[in-house]
């Protein structure tokens, strides 16, 4: 049944849609960090630069790998949404939905092969980022130490001190965006059609992140408990000390939320009236 | 006729003294400086630890060179290097003013278990970025044992040296940095920080982010060993990439 969900996901053009848009950002970013990288660089250690003199490779493969992540934060949770969101929703639209469950499966166990081929899907989008992303930037741009800027420090990281963080990073990006394929698949339940749940999602990410990101003391009650906040636990190791405490809390959110969508996606399409 | 004696020695003595003090403190300096010129280039493997507020740096290992009268470089052999602002420098050379300087003797003091001899240096020409410079001597082996210099632009630098095999010529095997380093901030929106749930941002706290605090940064140097004088050339300090 698995086998027949991924062969579903990866015979429609729209799934490679979302592997072209990475390629795409990616060889873009990359093509303005190699015309244009040392002002970039400029304008980003300026802080630094007045008091330091910086030398060396600082605008290396690493340094361009987290630049592309950092720009990738809200389009990587639309792509996840864009086949997690047609899970249901598309066999519901293109009427197949009564036609599935005729077959002797449950409506739990539809779901979750459901969300099993979603998280495929997703392990694929980050490993392709990986390779163009990390793989392509080391080629053009070399290795070397690596400068992670924050909002109130200045992080170095030694060349051989990277590569096991960016492969933790990645299996944290894989546990957030099951999350998102999670809420994407809970949506997809409610819809009979496809758009619905991915511009749903879509929405709910970017207002989360515009909410996780803003510094009023209003929002730091909820940022917590926001899904976005935890997202981008994935930096936490580029950080010195890694924060392995709340990297791991935000583990666990992820998780939970991951868990409590597909429980009630389960509990609802069991009680689902399918009309289509 | 006792009073006359006294002022006798208020008027005539003590400048006399004054001056043989200032006469000894410019020998001092001369002396030194001439001792300091010795040391044309080096190269040295060291050991680098920075400890500024802002900053995240581990310890880091390179070779250090170092030509005369100002240039110097840390090169760790494709890795990153970090140095204080070229102008403000890291060599006695650079931060002991060269050329007319008006030398003033300020007594003794102890620097650890070594008594020094302190003078005051002021550049004769305002073309530099040195405004004064205060020098702890241990004269019995001529060497300079702390400085703190002020500068126009860059603050105060206040350095400690500790010396070992390679005293003779006025090369330490330890120096000890202390900077003014502005505090560094940039918006959250655009480096869109982890929040690790330790900072909340408080309406209290708003005003201080605004502020440009200057703080004292440590930044300590370890020579392991040197090849002096062995001649290096310009291109080795030429800037890399960035």
């Amino acid at each position: 049944m698995l086998r027949l969900e991924l062969y579903k996901i990866f015979r429609r053009p729209r799934t490679y849609i979302s592997f072209a848009i990475i390629t795409a950002i990616t060889f873009v970013i990359q093509l303005a960090m190699l015309v244009d990288g040392s002002s970039f660089m400029d304008f980003a250690l300026q802080g630094v630069g007045e008091q330091f003199d910086i030398q060396g490779n600082v605008l290396n493969g690493y340094l361009v790998t987290y630049l592309i992540l950092q720009s990738l934060l809200i389009h990587i949770p639309l792509l996840v949404a864009l086949v997690a969101g047609d899970a249901l929703a598309g066999e519901a639209n293109l009427g197949t939905l009564r036609l599935l469950l005729t077959k002797p499966v449950s409506r739990a166990k539809l779901v979750l092969v459901k969300f099993a081929g979603s998280l495929l899907y997703t392990l694929l989008l980050l490993i392709w980022l990986a390779v163009v992303g990390l793989g392509l930037s080391l080629i053009l741009f070399g290795d070397g130490d690596m400068i992670n800027l924050k909002s109130d420090a200045f992080v170095m990281l030694l060349r051989d001190d990277i590569m096991w963080r960016y492969m933790a990073a990645f299996g944290f990006a894989a546990l957030a965006m099951t999350s998102v394929a999670a809420l994407a698949l809970l949506l997809s339940a409610f819809a009979d059609n496809s758009i619905g749940p991915i511009i749903s999602t879509m929405g709910i990410i970017v207002v989360l992140t515009i909410l996780s990101n803003l510094e009023l003391p209003l929002f730091n009650i909820i940022k917590p408990y926001l899904l976005t906040t935890h997202m981008i636990g994935w930096k936490g190791f580029f950080d010195d000390p890694v924060p392995y405490e709340a990297i791991q809390h935000s583990a666990i959110v992820l998780l939970a939320y991951t868990i409590l969508f597909v429980a009630i996606t389960v509990l609802y399409f069991n009680k689902k009236d399918i009309k289509s | 006729m006792r009073m006359f004696r006294l002022l006798f020695v208020l008027l005539f003595l003590l400048p006399v003294q004054l001056i043989a003090a200032t006469a000894d403190a410019n020998l001092l300096f001369l002396q030194m400086r001439q001792k300091l010129d010795y040391v044309k280039d080096y190269v040295a493997d060291v050991k680098m630890k920075v400890d500024v507020t802002f900053m995240k740096v581990p310890p880091l290992h390179g070779k250090l060179y170092f030509k005369a009268p100002d240039k110097m470089k840390l090169d760790r052999s494709g890795g990153i290097s970090i140095m204080p602002r070229k102008s403000i420098s890291m060599t006695l050379n650079n931060l002991i003013p060269s050329g007319d300087a008006t030398v003033i003797d300020a007594g003794y003091e102890q620097v650890g278990a070594v008594r020094t001899k302190v003078i005051k240096v002021v550049p004769g020409t305002d073309q530099t970025d040195i405004i004064l410079t205060k020098i702890w001597i241990d004269e019995s082996r001529m060497l300079a044992m702390r400085t703190e210099t002020t500068t126009r632009d860059n603050g105060t630098i206040n350095m400690d040296l500790v010396y070992g095999k390679y005293a003779e010529i006025g090369l330490p095997d330890k120096i000890t940095f202390f900077v003014d380093v502005k505090e560094f901030k940039l918006p959250k929106g655009v480096t869109m920080d982890y929040d690790q749930g330790n900072k909340p941002a408080t309406a209290a706290a708003a005003p201080e982010a605004g502020k440009q605090k200057r703080k004292k940064g440590k930044i300590e140097i370890t020579y392991l060993n040197y090849v002096v004088n062995k001649g290096i050339s310009d291109d080795v300090f030429r800037d890399d990439k960035k």
